[in-house]
C-alpha cells in the first residue's frame, strides 16, 4: 500500500504544463505540492463530479493533458460518468483515484465497497482503453512516467493510507494558494490561464 | 422554407384558379402546411440557431419532447453531442468545458434537473458560468389553470397532473437559476437572448421548452 505522498509526488515531479484536478484530501496535499496556475482545486464544488469537469476540459483543450486526481468515494457518486467519459474517448484524460477505502476528511468511516470494488475492472469494463492498479510504490513510479503518455482516457487506481485531511475550505489562511481564491474566480483564472499560454487546439 | 412558401403562394395565386378545385385545395393546403412549419418550432430549426450562436458542444439527455433534436445532432460534424448517463454530469461536464474555452449547451428534462440540484449548485452556478440550459417541460399540459401555491401532499399526489411539473418553476427559483418560459414561437429568440445574458452576467441561465420538438 502506497502512502498519500508515495501517489502525489512523484506525479508532481514528472507534471509539466498538464492540467491537473485535484478534489477532497488530495486537495491540500496537492496545493502543498504544486503552485501551477493550471491547477484546480475542485473544492467547495459538487462531490462527484470532478472527473466530469476534467472530461470537459479535456474535449475543449485536446492539445493539452488533463490530470483528475479523484477521491474512491468521490468516484462511486458517479460511476455512470465512467461510461460518459469512455464514450467520449478523450485520448488526454487521465484520471487518477486515491483508493483508501475510506471517507477521509469526515474522519475514515469506510465508503461501500471497501475493499471489494475493482476501479480498474470497471474502467475496463465501461470501455476505458487502459486501466491500471498500483497497491506498491515502487511499481506505481517505474509505470508512471509511460502512463502520462498513453493515448486514453487512462484510469490509475492506486491503493493508499488513510489519512487526516480536513474538508478542504476556501479562506485566506489555506496555505494552499489556490485555495485562497473563491472557485468561481479560480475557474475564471484557469480559463484565462489556458487562453493566454494557448497552445494549438487539434 | 420561406422561399417554398413564395413559390406554393404563387402557385395558388396564378395557377390553381385556372384549374380544377382538387388543385386548388392541393395548393391551399400545401400554403396552410408551409405556413405551419415555418411558425412551429422545429428540431432543425432550434440546431440552425444553436449552430448560428456557435455552440461547441451539447451535453445531456434526450427525453419525448428534444428527442428530435438528438436524433439530428448525432448526425451533426460542426457540434459534438455529449449524452450523459445522469443529468448531474452534464452541469460538470458543461463547466470543464466552458473553462477550456468551448461554448455548451446543456439540454435535459425537468425531472433530470430535480435529480441533479447539487452538481449545478456546485459548478455553473458556484462558478458563476455563462452556460445555458434547456429545460423540457414534462407535464407542463397537465398544470391546473389556477395553480395552487401551497405544494400540499395532496397537490403533490394528484392522479391528473405531473408532480414534476408542479415543481419546476417552484425549483428554478429555489435554485436561484434564472429562467424563461418562452411560447413556441418565441423560443429562438429568447435562447439567443439567454446566452447575451448569461454572458453579460456572468451566471448561467434556464429556457424552458414547453412543447416536444417535431
Amino acid at each position: 500500500m502506497l502512502t498519500q505522498s508515495d501517489f502525489l509526488e512523484p506525479l508532481a515531479r514528472r507534471r509539466t504544463n498538464e492540467i491537473v484536478i485535484p478534489t477532497m484530501s488530495l486537495v491540500r496535499a496537492w496545493g502543498r505540492l504544486s503552485k501551477h496556475e493550471f491547477d484546480f482545486a475542485f473544492a467547495d464544488s459538487a462531490m462527484g463530479h470532478a472527473q466530469s469537469l476534467a472530461l470537459g476540459l479535456a474535449l475543449a483543450q485536446p492539445a493539452r493533458r488533463v490530470l483528475c486526481l479523484n477521491g474512491d468515494g468521490s468516484m462511486l457518486m458517479s460511476l455512470g460518468s465512467l461510461v460518459t467519459i469512455a464514450q467520449c474517448a478523450p485520448k488526454n484524460l487521465i484520471l487518477f483515484i486515491a483508493q483508501n477505502n475510506t471517507y477521509e476528511v469526515t474522519g475514515n468511516q469506510q465508503i461501500p465497497g471497501a475493499g471489494i470494488v475493482d476501479f480498474a475492472a470497471l474502467a475496463r469494463a465501461s470501455g476505458f482503453p487502459h486501466a491500471f492498479h498500483f497497491d506498491d510504490a515502487a511499481q506505481y513510479e517505474a509505470a508512471l512516467g509511460s502512463i502520462l503518455t498513453l493515448n486514453g482516457p487512462t484510469l490509475v487506481a492506486v491503493r493508499i493510507q488513510p489519512g487526516a485531511e480536513q474538508p478542504p475550505n476556501r479562506r485566506e489562511r489555506e496555505d494552499a494558494p489556490y485555495l485562497r481564491r473563491s472557485i468561481a474566480d479560480s475557474a475564471h483564472r484557469l480559463r484565462s490561464a489556458l487562453f493566454s499560454n494557448a497552445s494549438p487546439r487539434s | 422554407m420561406p422561399s417554398l412558401l413564395k413559390f406554393a403562394t404563387h402557385l395558388r395565386a396564378n395557377l390553381a384558379p385556372c384549374q380544377s378545385r382538387a388543385v386548388n385545395r392541393h395548393c391551399r393546403t400545401a400554403v396552410a402546411v408551409l405556413k405551419f412549419q415555418i411558425i412551429m418550432l422545429t428540431a432543425r430549426r432550434l440546431l440552425d440557431e444553436i449552430k448560428s450562436l456557435s455552440i461547441t458542444h451539447v451535453v445531456g439527455l434526450p427525453d419525448n419532447s428534444t428527442a428530435a433534436l438528438f436524433t439530428l445532432l448525432a448526425l451533426e460534424k460542426e457540434i459534438q453531442l455529449i449524452t450523459v448517463t445522469r443529468e448531474g454530469e452534464a452541469f460538470a461536464v458543461a463547466a470543464g468545458l466552458w473553462m477550456g474555452g468551448a461554448k455548451p449547451l446543456v439540454v435535459i428534462q425537468n425531472t433530470g434537473l430535480l435529480e441533479s440540484g447539487d452538481a449545478l449548485r456546485g459548478t455553473l452556478t458556484r462558478m458563476r458560468l455563462p452556460v445555458v440550459c434547456l429545460i423540457s417541460y414534462r407535464g407542463f399540459k397537465s398544470l391546473p389553470e389556477s395553480r395552487s401555491q401551497d405544494l400540499s401532499a395532496e397537490e403533490l399526489s394528484r392522479r391528473d397532473v405531473d408532480s414534476v411539473a408542479l415543481l419546476l418553476e417552484p425549483t428554478l427559483k429555489a435554485w436561484g437559476l434564472p429562467f424563461e418560459l418562452p411560447t413556441e414561437n418565441a423560443m429562438l429568440e429568447k435562447l439567443r437572448a439567454a446566452f447575451s445574458l448569461a454572458e453579460d452576467e456572468m451566471r448561467p441561465r434556464a429556457v424552458v421548452l414547453t412543447d416536444a420538438l417535431r
